[in-house]
Order: structure tokens, then sequence, then C-alpha cells
């Protein structure tokens, strides 16, 4: 037993890390000890929730979080609400961490109207879906510096494109044309962020519209990728069998 | 003469007012090709002899309306014609911004060397939109409209604008008018798609796309990416059909400022730039008809 490996974890906030939780699964595969030092034990005993000032928490290492496309329209909604829910929290941050943060002053100004945009995106959709039908996503940011500036301006574009991505591709989906009309007053507004923040980035260029056609991606697809930020596993049931491929095929 | 046969009066189903349940009637909603194979009288109704002829039909077939609401949009799909029409209609406001496009960045002196990328590949996609545009159209085996000829004075409401050097203000901000026009007409047109996914797909993908330009095209003018209220910023009083309605405050039966955070959350302003809105048919062809030679 003793030439066993063993893991000592002294740090509650540990157990959140990527690769305390890999070493964790490393180890017991190999027949090893993990030993919780009482200070774990304790933490434990009085909080469920794992959190780590430092380290954020693992995506997907949380409870399921499953959009039952049985719902209808509201599952669409709901994957909406999902994605606002991600923005919103994202550029609130942003703009809390402005105080130090090296973004220029016409950047700020531009990050912080998209922040109110998402913020009232997020609080539309929560009114949409309705109370019986609403949750609470957590979000985290593994990777990213609010105070850098590219750090920041390209986590926004990803968030962007993937938004726009999202609406589009979960559009074919909708079976009122009032909630279609609503997803598209959204996804032009996604879209001109997305050409506001590639602008930043790279002026002058054509990178603000880096594709003839935006792309079209199924909600499978926008879920792996949102999940690198949602603590919650993501994942749908019922969800539909067909997809229609939008002009670039990619989604 | 040439073919406007897009340009025909509207007959749009896609207008809509933001509520979560179906506004139009089943009756309105059913298109008139399918009503003349239940009708025997389909020369008053290819006349558009109205409802009486129409709902006389449905009786006679004693049919619930649930049913027949359901012939309409799973056996019939949405009406070829319908689709069709919004395509060509796609293709109309493609054609403007291409030959705009086209013409500014082949115009010497017009556009200024730093910003020649940013119109460039705005020309490419508006030309490959008309393309593919093109393409769905005789896919579904009708003929794209052939290209107006276009004015791009506006009738003289843009006095002596011809790409000449010296006029790029002027290049930029009819620019500005044509995509944010486009966003709110591809908008608008969506709905009457819902039931042709393929034609849904492509124009979405083409409508978000036309945001990004006009994001870049206000941004490069030193505005917003977004439109606020129903402001048309410093273009003239003509384009203010582009922005009427911009102002909307109300979403799918939701007052947008009075959502929770609402006021620490840029107010009205923010409330109206979160929230592109529609251009109906008819309201998107009062904006163009004056950029037709």
């Amino acid at each position: 037993m003793s030439d066993k490996p063993k893991l000592i974890i002294a740090d509650p906030g540990l157990l959140g890390a990527a690769r305390t939780r890999r070493d964790v699964l490393k180890i017991m595969a190999m027949g090893g000890a993990v030993v919780f030092l009482p200070t774990v034990i304790a933490a434990c005993s009085k909080d469920n929730s794992v959190t780590n000032p430092i380290t954020p928490v693992t995506p997907g290492s949380g409870s399921a979080l499953t959009i039952d496309f049985a719902k209808g329209d509201i599952a669409v909604l709901q994957f909406a609400y999902l994605l606002e829910q991600l923005e919103a929290d994202f550029y609130t941050k942003v703009v809390a961490n402005f105080g130090s943060s090296n973004l220029t002053a016409a950047e700020k100004t531009v990050l912080q109207d998209i922040k109110y945009h998402e913020v009232l995106h997020r609080e539309f959709l929560k009114a949409a879906v309705g109370a019986s039908n609403g949750f609470s996503a957590t979000p985290t940011y593994p990777g990213v510096t609010f105070t850098d500036r590219l750090s920041v301006l390209n986590t926004a574009k990803t968030f962007e494109d993937l938004g726009v991505a999202a609406y589009n591709g979960a559009a074919q989906y909708i079976s009122s044309t009032d909630y279609l009309t609503l997803a598209g007053k959204i996804v032009s507004v996604e879209a001109r962020h997305a050409a506001a923040i590639r602008d930043l980035l790279n002026p002058k260029s054509g990178d603000f519209a880096p594709n003839t056609f935006d792309n079209v991606f199924k909600p499978a697809l926008v879920a792996a990728s949102a999940q690198g930020y949602v603590v919650d596993k993501l994942g749908f049931a019922n969800a539909p069998a067909t997809f229609i491929q939008g002009p670039n095929g990619n989604g | 003469m040439r073919p406007r046969h897009s340009f025909k009066a509207p007959t749009e189903t896609g207008e809509l007012t933001m509520t979560t349940t179906e506004q139009l009637p089943l009756i309105e909603s059913i298109d008139p090709e399918i009503l003349t194979a239940l009708d025997t009288r389909s020369t008053e109704i290819a006349q558009g002899a109205g409802m009486s002829s129409t709902t006389a039909a449905l009786l006679a077939l004693g049919s619930i309306p649930i049913a027949l609401g359901a012939l309409a949009k799973d056996v019939y799909g949405q009406a070829p014609s319908d689709v069709l029409d919004v395509l060509q209609f796609a293709l109309l406001l493609e054609y403007l911004e291409a030959e705009f496009y086209s013409r500014g960045i082949a115009a010497s002196g017009l556009i200024d060397a730093a910003d020649r990328t940013i119109f460039t590949t705005i020309t490419a996609h508006e030309n490959q939109h008309v393309a593919a545009l093109q393409s769905l159209i005789t896919g579904k085996g009708a003929t794209p409209g052939a290209k107006p000829n276009f004015d791009f004075t506006a009738k003289g409401n843009v006095a002596g604008f011809n790409f000449s050097a010296g006029q790029y203000e002027t290049f930029k901000a009819l620019a500005m008018a044509f995509e944010d026009t486009g966003v709110r007409a591809y908008k608008g047109q969506a709905p009457r798609l819902i039931n042709d996914k393929a034609a849904l797909n492509a124009a979405l993908s083409i409508h978000s796309v036309e945001a990004r330009h006009a994001s870049e095209i206000r941004r490069l003018r030193g505005k917003k990416g977004w439109i606020s209220g129903n402001s048309r910023e410093d273009l003239p009083a003509f384009t203010q059909g582009i922005y009427d309605g911009e102002d909307n405050l109300v979403q799918g039966g939701v007052t947008i400022t009075t959502l929770p955070d609402a006021a620490n959350n840029g107010g009205t302003a923010a409330a109206t730039e979160a929230f592109d809105e529609p251009l109906t048919k008819a309201q998107v062809t009062a904006i163009v008809t004056p950029f037709l030679a």
C-alpha cells in the first residue's frame, strides 16, 4: 500500500480545479488513495458547493441543465435564455473590471452598450420563458482575464459569433412566426455586436464579417462550445432528429 | 420593359404584431392556391374576390379549422409562390446593394484607401448573395428577376451623387441606409419562410451578415453600430422610413423598459438598441422605390 500513489487534498477549492479532478481520477484508477485533510471535510460539511476564488470552476462539472425540446418553442427560448445569461454575466464582469482594465475609453463605451443589451435580452427571455421554465446557469471563464483588453475582446468575439450561429440554427425549430420574428430581432443585434467587437480587434480589415453567409449551428454544436463557459452540465432531451444545414454546411 | 415582378403589390402575410399567439385569421393564412383546389369558384379567388367565397368553400367542406390549418402547413407546406416572392424580393435588394458597392469600388478616388478592404469585403458578399438567391430561385423551377436600373440619386434626393471623387461621405451615408434597410427587410420576410427551412437558413444567414455590414458602416461613420430609438442619425429626411418603428419598446407583450434593472441598463435608448425591428414588404418597397430608375 505504501507504494501506491496518494493525493492529499488540503484546500476544498482545489476539488474544482481541472488538474486536481484529473489527478483524483487517475490515482483512484491506479488503486491509490485520496486523502482529504480535516479542513476539507469541515468545508464540505458546511457547503455542498465547490468554489475557488482563483481557479475557475471546471466547466460541465456541475449538475445537469437539460433543455427538453418536448416543450417546443419554449425550449428554443430556454436555449436562447441560457446563451443570454452567459453573455450578460460576461459583460457585467467586463464592466465591473473597467477600473483596472487596459481597454480604451472608446472600447469601454461599446462594451457598456453591449452589456446593457445583453442584460435586457436575458431579462426579456426570462419573462418570455416564464417562471415555471426558468433556470439559472452558472458561468465560468477559464483562461479569461477580465482586466486584459485582448482577453476580453477575444472572448466577446467568441460569444457574439456563437450567439449569431445559435439563433440562426435554432430558428428552424421555431413553429410560431411571432417567436421567429423575436429571434430575428435579437440575432441581428448580436451580429451588430460581433462586427463591432471584431472591428475593435482588427480595424479596417474584412474581419467584421468573416463569412459571406453567417454560420447556422445546430443546438448541440452551440452547446458544445458554450459548455466551455458553463459549470452546469448542458444537455438536451428530445432533441429534433433532423437539422437542415445552412449555406456553409458546417452546423 | 424591365421585368419588375418582385414589385407587384405586396401580397405578404408576414406582417405581425408581437404577441405570443397566432395573429392571422386562419383563412388568411391559407394560400390561395390551396383554396383554389378547394373552391370551384377559382376564378373569383384568383381575382382576389375575397373571403366570402373562401369562407363558403370551407363551410361547404365542413372541416374544422384545426384540420385545415394542418392541411395548409403540413401537407402543402408554405406555398411555393410565397417563398419565391420572398426570394425575388430579396434578390432585388441584393441587386441594389451589389451594384452600389461594385460601382463604388470601381470608381476612382471615391473610397479612402484605408477603408478599401472594408468595401471590397462587402461588395464580394453582396455579389455572392445575388448569386445564391438566383440559384435558390432557379432551384425552385422559377426564373430570377432581372436586375433593374438604379438611380442612386434617389430621384434627386441625393443630388448630384454619381460615385465621383470627393463624394465618399455621401457614399458611406447611402451604404448605412441600404444596410440598415436590408436587415429590417430580411427580418420582415423570415416568417414567410417558416415552412421552407433551407430558404429560411439562407435568408437568416444573409440577414445577420447585413447586420454586420450595417454595424461596420455605422461605426466607420462615427455612429454606434446599433440603432437608437428611431434615429436616422445624420441621414437626410427622405430616409426616415428606414428607421420608423425602431423605437418600439414592447417585445412579445413585454415592455422592455419595465424589466428588472432596465433603468440601470441604458434605459429607453438601450431598450430600443437591443432589438432590431422588421419592416413589411410594402414599407421596404416604399424605401427602395426612389432608387429604381
